[in-house]
């Protein structure tokens, strides 16, 4: 197997969001999770600062969805660390500040509406009825509060997923695939809403392998089999890649990375950020 | 620990049991049935009647003179119906396969004075429940054997330590069904509901809470151990009432409940099951770990049910069991289980019994195994 590395460093971001300089709210240093044979994760390096919307791109089994269990403590790594909110994953207490909305939906079918979320929110310690109603109508399911979770269509149990993994008001969001199975018109609600929660302060990480709802996000890191490829604003990767899709962008990465050899860019990022 | 989120996953399991209606009929209609068929079964299988025949082979004065005063014993024994019409052993054979008769003394062609041998004869499929005639058969030979000397036998009188000795089966049985019942499907349904948190994703999700393994097992084991709980109340209120009703019109008279004797306290036999069903809750949990569907849940039974009931003492006593096998039998729960639920409710042993506090001593260790085991397999990763 090649052994893909990020070609050029990444250039500072836009002026209007917070400075990189700032305690990075997840950050991973060396990450690495073998399974057997397979580097799943293969030493992965980020500092991610807070208040923005990150986006994971990448194709299936690029270990997209291993590099968020090892950065929510779920996974343990083979070597390396994960840092969320500056404290060691894993750690349970530090859950509590972390939403995780998983790819399958992660909600009991024979419950209904209410009962999962005040069930999951009760586990967050969030028990507010009017908070907990409040974030039913975001992803607009008040109507449906005593309907079992199996009786809703896909796009449904997604957004009930979503108010499950947001109700407890966390400072740090992982969203695995959160808009597969999800209409457009819902997914631009699903977008305009990860940007009010960022303009609040939260920190998001989304994962997606449509490269199409990568020019959503603030930042990407490009990964595939288990690395990152490269990391910066979509309208730098695709500056730097010399195209104006950034599926083509992705692809010049991946094929330069597999010949320039390892210039790590990502890690000179963590050294810094480290400072 | 944080009783919160203990409590949460317990409200959770009681609202996803309510809406399954088949789990619930599962664990309180199901036993109900087996045991009212159980106990109409043992209740009815007492009064069978044996149809037996004498027959003589010997051709000797003294061998047809036996024949006689067996056939002058027997007739008009309770349970028993003499057939006078079989003249030899090959039509005795062929009755015996015609099911038309169930036992025949044989006076065998070898029988002489100095060797007073009889033959008991029957068909052999089932030996031991054809055995059932041969006592009373013996206490007939006994009386013509009185008679010919001329002397009276003794009476003898069956008595016991506890209870009656007059106690049917079903009295000695009822105990192990209670504890058998509870631990059976309280590990089905638990391993079932683990399994689904395991493969439907919710684990994954539950564990990105801050919620604690402790604090899952714990709430599990609170949620199926109030259906446990509510399920042996129904259970032990069937076997201990008995509710008669008078007939009404084309009705037959009929009783609900088996109304079994118990001298015992119910709520120390409860305490038993409880902690009996809590150990199962968390055996359920540990084993879901090595299934990947429901169907492999089902393949653990022969594994791990099936053995506690042929060894836990509910056919056999332990002491009767191979040396090699008793060990095994001494730890299973199931064994606890019945022996203490037996102390309860036929010897009325209460909770100063050393007996009984040393079934549940073990019951509350073994639970704490599993309970253990069961919180170390929760973050075994699922990749």
């Amino acid at each position: 197997m090649a052994n893909y590395a990020a070609p050029a460093p990444a250039v500072q971001a836009a002026a209007t969001l917070p400075p990189a300089t700032a305690a990075p709210a997840v950050e991973a240093v060396a990450l690495r999770k073998d399974f057997g044979p397979i580097h799943a994760v293969d030493g992965v390096n980020m500092a991610l600062p807070p208040g923005r919307i990150y986006g994971l791109l990448g194709p299936n089994g690029s270990g997209k969805t291993t590099l968020i269990r090892l950065l929510t403590g779920l996974a343990s790594a083979t070597s390396g660390r994960a840092r969320v909110m500056g404290v060691e994953m894993p750690s349970r207490e530090n859950l509590a500040r972390i939403g995780y909305m998983t790819q399958s939906d992660g909600i009991y079918p024979e419950l209904s509406v209410w009962e999962n979320l005040t069930f999951f929110a009760a586990l967050y310690g969030q028990t507010n009825r009017a908070d907990l109603l409040k974030s039913l109508e975001l992803v607009e399911l008040d109507t449906r509060t005593g309907t079992p979770a199996m009786q809703l269509s896909g796009g449904m149990r997604r957004r009930l997923s979503m108010a499950c993994a947001l109700a407890h008001h966390p400072a740090v969001i992982f969203l695995d695939e959160p808009t597969v199975g999800v209409d457009p018109a819902l997914r631009v609600q699903f977008w305009d809403h990860f940007h009010r929660l960022a303009a609040d302060g939260a920190t998001l990480v989304v994962s997606s392998h449509v490269m199409d709802e990568a020019d959503r996000c603030d930042e990407l890191l490009f990964i595939r089999d288990g690395h990152v490829l490269a990391t910066g604003a979509p309208d730098q990767l695709r500056a730097r890649a010399g195209t104006d899709n950034l599926e083509t962008a992705f692809l010049r990465f991946a094929t330069e990375g597999a010949t320039a050899g390892s210039e790590g860019a990502p890690a000179e990022r963590a050294r810094e950020s480290e400072r | 620990m944080n009783a919160r989120r203990v409590a949460a996953v317990f409200r959770r399991i009681v609202a996803q049991f309510r809406r399954d209606p088949r789990s619930l009929a599962l664990l309180y209609i199901a036993p109900l049935a087996i045991i009212a068929l159980l106990g109409w079964v043992l209740s009815s299988a007492q009064s069978n009647t044996a149809h037996v025949a004498v027959v003589d082979e010997s051709g000797l004065p003294a061998g047809a003179a036996v024949a006689t005063k067996l056939e002058a014993a027997l007739d008009g024994k309770p349970g028993i119906v003499l057939d006078r019409s079989v003249a030899d052993d090959s039509t005795a054979r062929q009755m015996l396969k015609d099911k038309t008769l169930d036992l025949v003394v044989v006076i065998p062609a070898d029988f002489s004075l100095q060797d007073r041998k009889i033959e008991l004869l029957t068909l052999g499929l089932n030996p031991a429940g054809e055995a059932s005639a041969i006592p009373q058969v013996q206490q007939a030979l006994l009386t013509a054997v009185a008679d010919n000397a001329g002397a009276a036998l003794p009476t003898i009188v069956r008595a016991t330590v506890y209870g009656s000795p007059t106690a049917t089966q079903l009295d000695s049985l009822a105990p192990v069904v209670v504890g058998f019942f509870a631990y059976f499907f309280v590990f089905i349904l638990t391993g079932i509901s683990f399994l689904r948190e395991r493969i439907g994703g919710t684990l994954e999700r539950l564990l990105a809470t801050p919620v604690s393994r402790a604090e899952i097992v714990l709430g599990y084991s609170l949620g199926f151990g109030f259906f446990a709980t509510l399920q042996v109340a129904v259970v032990l209120a069937f076997v201990l009432g008995r509710l008669e009703i008078p007939a009404l019109g084309p009705v037959p008279a009929f009783a609900i409940g088996l109304g079994v004797r118990t001298v015992g306290n119910p709520l120390i036999a409860y305490l038993l099951v409880l902690v009996l069903g809590i150990g199962a809750v968390s055996l359920g949990i540990f084993l879901s770990t090595f299934a990947r569907t429901e169907l492999q849940v089902l393949q653990f039974i022969p594994i791990v049910i099936v053995p506690q009931g042929l060894l836990g003492g509910f056919f056999w006593p332990i002491e009767q069991l191979p040396s090699l096998l008793q060990p095994v039998a001494r730890i299973l729960p199931v064994t606890y289980a019945i022996d203490g639920l037996r102390q309860v409710m036929i010897a009325g042993a209460g909770l100063s019994s050393p007996q009984v506090l040393l079934d549940l001593g073990v019951l509350v260790g073994i639970a704490a195994v599993f309970m253990a085991l069961a919180a170390a397999t929760i973050r075994r990763e699922v990749a």
